[in-house]
């Protein structure tokens, strides 16, 4: 079933802008509004990014202990939500900079959403990073007078 | 509307039973989040309690003021001795045991009455916005495993439904197991003193099951009822304040198909009066297309549109004046010959002086006849 008439991304988007159960308003920081849908990028409250609201949305999260999986909505096909996403799981073996290519490659050339690119990509990086096992902090060298001490 | 888009139906199992039934013509009403929200509050009054405090508390002394002169307040005060009472400020809403602020009255306007026009509107509204999967997903609803939104599953499915354990097993099977595993999950002690007062726990809201009552029977009500979060509703007596929680819209709706056939029936359209609701026809949208974006981008529109400002040949007023004679782009703009002069270097080519040639016999000649 194709959407109705009666709707559109921009009368959804009137809609629940002021409130809905992705929305995190909090008082402190300003008053900063988040997004906690799965769908946005920046999980920054904004049209742009309200992937729910939007026919086109790009999606990165974490899979499993390692990698990716980067999803986008298939337009015209949010009425089977069951079928509505093409989703790809990267491998964790891959390397990182041929994740991006991948991403790009399906976000900004093909124009699905090219002004989403850049943020995919940042938001895919910032994963994979999330995941790097992380060095441990050299050990603290003493100075001064303790230093001298010891060495004594 | 001649072509309406059709909903698939889903069988027991959860894949498609192959029926289909075009969509009906409620699903096309304008979604107006404001009428749901005004009506909601209306309606959501007319089930409250009257409550006050006693019409005696805090005025149950024989207090009086003490007058001036006695360097104390003149609030009233408690007469005799012999107890600590005595001498205190009474009556007063400052006092302490006095009596509180405009005392609350059992007849305070509890209920408020709904125009039955605006009731039908929002349910109208309320059902339209029920197909629409991202209102869903604003209001919280887990429908990632739903086959299809609006959810229809084949009344032979729901038919002689009585233990709850088919009931959880349908639900799973149709996709609706998230959403109802998320009302589960999410219940939790109420803050206050409702815990007190027979309102222990809150809870999500899961799916409504709306059924036919006089097709699919009434068993089914018991089979769901013991399911957190999922409730059932008759189609013939839709609920604002089931359809629309909070007066939030999009609803996860579970309609049997007889259920759903019936809707055409009960609501009609918006040329034809419903069958069940007395000169009811169903609200039109005032726009035909609520795709703004699509209608900027129409051709209609782009034709008549003025160019935008900033452009090349755009004029642009309230500027400083240039000098022409320093300014050589003002000066081509103002007179275009000027590029033509300076390359072919008019300016710098000098007037040619010759001797001048000496004058024929025929002039002399002229010159002298008498």
């Amino acid at each position: 079933m194709s959407q109705p008439t009666n709707v559109s991304d921009d009368l959804l988007w009137q809609v629940v802008r002021s409130n809905n159960a992705y929305l995190i308003k909090r008082k402190t920081g300003g008053g900063a509004y988040f997004s906690r849908d799965p769908f946005n990028l920046l999980n920054k409250h904004s049209r742009t990014h309200a992937g729910f609201v939007n026919s086109k949305a790009v999606s990165v999260q974490p899979s499993g202990e390692k990698g990716v999986s980067f999803s986008t909505k298939k337009e015209g096909k949010s009425n089977t939500p069951a079928k509505s996403l093409n989703t790809h799981k990267f491998k964790s073996g891959r390397s990182n900079q041929k994740v991006y290519k991948a991403i790009s490659d399906n976000v900004g050339q093909k124009s699905y959403r090219s002004d989403l690119n850049l943020y995919a990509i940042q938001r895919a990086s910032a994963v994979l990073d999330s995941q790097r096992a992380k060095a441990d902090a050299p050990e603290k060298k003493t100075r001064g007078a303790k230093a001298r001490k010891t060495q004594a | 509307m001649s072509n309406r888009p059709t909903v698939g139906i889903v069988g027991a199992d959860g894949a498609s039973s192959g029926d289909t039934h075009t969509l009906p013509a409620v699903f096309s009403s304008p979604i107006r989040p404001d009428i749901v929200q005004t009506v909601h509050s209306g309606m959501a009054k007319n089930k409250r309690q009257p409550y006050a405090v006693s019409e005696k508390a805090g005025e149950q002394t024989s207090a009086e003021s003490w007058g001036t002169g006695r360097a104390v307040a003149r609030i009233p005060r408690v007469s005799g001795g012999g107890t600590h009472r005595a001498g205190q400020a009474a009556f007063g809403n400052m006092c302490r045991a006095g009596r509180m602020f405009a005392p609350t009255k059992v007849w305070r306007k509890w209920h408020q009455k709904v125009n039955q026009n605006q009731k039908r509107f929002a349910v109208a509204s309320a059902i339209a916005a029920s197909s629409v999967p991202a209102l869903l997903l604003a209001r919280g609803h887990r429908i990632a495993t739903v086959p299809e939104v609006p959810l229809v599953v084949a009344s032979s499915a729901v038919k002689g439904l009585v233990k709850t354990q088919a009931a959880v097993t349908l639900l799973k099977s149709v996709g609706a197991g998230p959403d109802v595993v998320k009302a589960q999950k999410s219940r939790k002690l109420r803050a206050g003193k409702g815990k007190l007062r027979g309102r222990r726990y809150k809870l999500r809201r899961g799916p409504l099951v709306v059924y036919s009552p006089e097709t699919d029977g009434k068993e089914l009500v018991r089979a769901f009822r013991n399911i957190p979060g999922v409730e059932t509703s008759p189609v013939t007596a839709l609920n604002l304040l089931q359809l629309a929680p909070g007066g939030h819209l999009g609803r996860f709706i579970i309609w049997t198909s007889d259920a759903f056939k019936a809707l055409d029936d009960i609501y009609g359209s918006t040329t034809e009066a419903s069958s069940y609701k007395k000169d009811f026809l169903l609200p039109t949208n005032v726009v035909s297309n609520a795709d703004i974006t699509r209608l900027i981008n129409s051709s209609e529109i782009q034709s008549v549109l003025k160019e935008p400002k900033g452009y090349a040949t755009t004029k642009r007023t309230g500027v400083q004046k240039k000098n022409p004679l320093k300014n050589r782009q003002v000066l081509l703009r103002l007179n275009p010959y000027a590029a033509q002069y300076s390359k072919d270097k008019v300016g710098q080519t000098g007037v040619e002086h010759k001797k001048p040639e000496p004058l024929g016999e025929d002039f002399k000649k002229v010159l002298h006849e008498n």
